[in-house]
């Protein structure tokens, strides 16, 4: 009997300790791992050139690089966005990463919307979704002109 | 509510007797151990908990890893300095290193302690000298991933070992190099090595070898009576009980030296730094300090003969030493055998270890990224290292010399 309680109180103290040494080695090791989740990336204003070269453009695509540190390095980014002079000094930039899935959509002329080559969703020239599973809008990025030169914030 | 609850539990505990054999596996785990079994007996258990942390750090380390000579030295600093638990995590795989080699090796000298390696165990002992081998190919192949001064010279200085074999050495060395120079290839292949090839070999060698420890039982002591070797405490719980409170004194003992002692990162790797001093780890400085004894000729001894003759001698010890069983003090030639070699391997860690850097006055020189041409200019007979007693011609024409060796040319 003694001996039976005794084997039962190793088999408890075994799962303890076990359960302390995989805590103590497990916590660090996941913080380690997702720890990029939690770390908020650097917003920064862009420079797109001069606004007078984008004077009435209407979902104009521009492609545009910056640079912003990914991990260990220095990394020089590509973006693509949709911008369009509403005029009096207004811009709409228009992101062109669809909401549902990341593909990137494209503004259709002839149907004056933004196709998702991905899962057919359709986007209005606000923005809006029109069909299709994304479940928001496209996203429209901050913009502002300062000494003539059109900026777009990267967040 | 309660007799729900039991109900419930009970639907599960069923469920999972039915489809696992979990009785067998309980039997099993319960089977007595021989009886004496002491602290020593632990060792292996902790040499499979260290491979165990070893394989995880190293799996999660690899996360932020990046093997490419312009990119690992960044991403070993990254790790260290910018992600959280990043300095702790690589402590706990360096220091690991450390620890796995000393534990290895206390465990194999148990073995010898108790002649655990006589008959039938002789396979075991194998897969477990396998083993070591193995572990040390991970220290050898994981220092050059910080590809820092350190990294790159002891991995120029281990391949030129390798080079030393007869026969097939060059070109042993040029396979491990991926070419003839350690650079972009090298160190694609070390990572591949460290973090896949050498982790599996080394699952497959612990399963072999724990298969034969379970096949022919614990060897306990040599002195236990037939009726001893089947009487003694259950391995599940008493003996995994104390096994992972060792784990957990060496876990702490760790943490701690990865909290507190920083793993050191060199300046990245350069292949002219000709002020750096390469000197291996320390499980290696043995063999480093072998090496300053044979010389010209001779180097081979040192390169290759010894450490493969050793190596293969612990590799058969088992059909060498004919011996009854017994502990280590009541045989006489493994007692001398087993305490010249630890001494010796001792004393060259040590001379090793504590051996002068070089001094040297050699004259700085100016960095320089001109073109050849230009550089050439630079080097005048003057500069240049001269013996003594030899003469230093002057190149330089006369403007006289030089119109008569046009003359001559347009004649």
């Amino acid at each position: 009997m003694e001996k039976k309680s005794r084997r039962s109180f190793l088999e408890l103290a075994t799962a303890f300790i076990g359960g302390i040494l995989g805590l103590a080695a497990g916590i660090p090791l996941i913080g380690f791992a997702i720890s990029p989740a939690f770390k908020k990336a650097e917003s920064k204003w862009v420079d797109l050139g001069l606004a007078d070269r984008l004077k009435n453009s209407r979902f104009k695509k521009v492609d545009y690089t910056f640079t912003r540190k990914d991990g260990w390095v220095q990394a020089t980014k590509k973006r693509s966005v949709y911008v369009t002079d509403v005029g009096n000094g207004e811009w709409n930039i228009f992101s062109r990463t669809c909401s549902h899935l990341g593909c990137l959509v494209r503004w259709d002329e002839k149907q004056e919307s933004f196709l998702c080559p991905c899962h057919g969703a359709i986007f209005d020239q606000t923005g809006a979704v029109v069909a299709g599973p994304p479940p928001e809008p496209l996203e429209k990025l901050e913009v502002k002109v300062e000494a003539g030169i059109l900026y777009v914030k990267e967040t | 509510m309660e007799g729900r609850k039991d109900g419930r539990w009970e639907g599960w505990r069923v469920f999972v007797r039915e489809r696992l054999p979990l009785e067998a596996v309980d039997a099993h785990l319960r089977k007595p151990l021989p009886k004496h079994i002491n602290l020593l007996f632990s060792l292996g258990s902790l040499a499979m908990f260290l491979l165990m942390l070893q394989a995880v750090t190293g799996a999660f380390l690899a996360f932020y890893y990046s093997p490419s000579p312009e990119h690992a030295h960044n991403a070993v600093t990254y790790i260290s300095t910018e992600v959280p638990f990043g300095a702790f995590v690589r402590g706990l795989h360096h220091w690991g290193a450390s620890a796995m080699v000393i534990i290895v090796v206390l465990h194999l000298l148990r073995v010898v302690l108790y002649s655990s390696y006589k008959a039938p165990r002789e396979l075991t002992w194998i897969f477990g000298v396998l083993l070591l081998l193995v572990v040390l190919g991970f220290g050898f192949t994981g220092y050059l991933l910080p590809w820092d001064e350190k990294a790159y010279w002891a991995t120029v200085v281990g391949v030129e070992i390798a080079s030393t074999a007869p026969g097939l050495g060059d070109f042993v060395a040029k396979v491990m190099r991926g070419g003839t120079e350690i650079g972009a290839v090298t160190l694609s292949r070390f990572y591949a090595l460290h973090t896949i090839w050498l982790p599996w070999l080394a699952f497959g060698l612990v399963g072999v070898h724990l298969f034969f420890v379970r096949y022919y039982g614990s060897s306990g002591k040599p002195e236990n009576t037939p009726e001893e070797m089947k009487t003694g405490k259950p391995f599940y719980p008493d003996q995994v009980f104390e096994d992972v409170v060792g784990m957990l004194i060496l876990f702490v003992a760790l943490a701690a030296v990865a909290l507190f002692v920083p793993v050191p990162l060199e300046d990245v790797a350069d292949p002219t730094n000709a002020d750096y001093d390469p000197r291996p780890e320390w499980y290696f400085l043995f063999l480093f300090q072998l090496l300053k004894y044979f010389q010209g000729p001779f180097e081979i001894i040192g390169t290759f003969v010894i450490p493969t003759v050793g190596m293969l001698l612990l590799l058969f010890l088992p059909f060498l030493d004919r011996s009854e069983r017994a502990v280590l003090w009541k045989r006489p030639i493994a007692l001398t055998v087993t305490s010249v070699c630890v001494i010796g391997i001792v004393t060259l860690t040590i001379l090793g270890g504590t051996s002068k850097k070089l001094e040297t006055t050699e004259a700085t020189v100016q960095e320089t990224t001109q073109p050849a041409e230009q550089t050439q200019d630079a080097v005048t007979p003057e500069t240049e290292a001269v013996e003594e007693g030899e003469e230093v011609f002057d190149f330089q024409l006369t403007e006289e010399e030089i119109e008569n060796a046009v003359d001559v040319g347009t004649e």
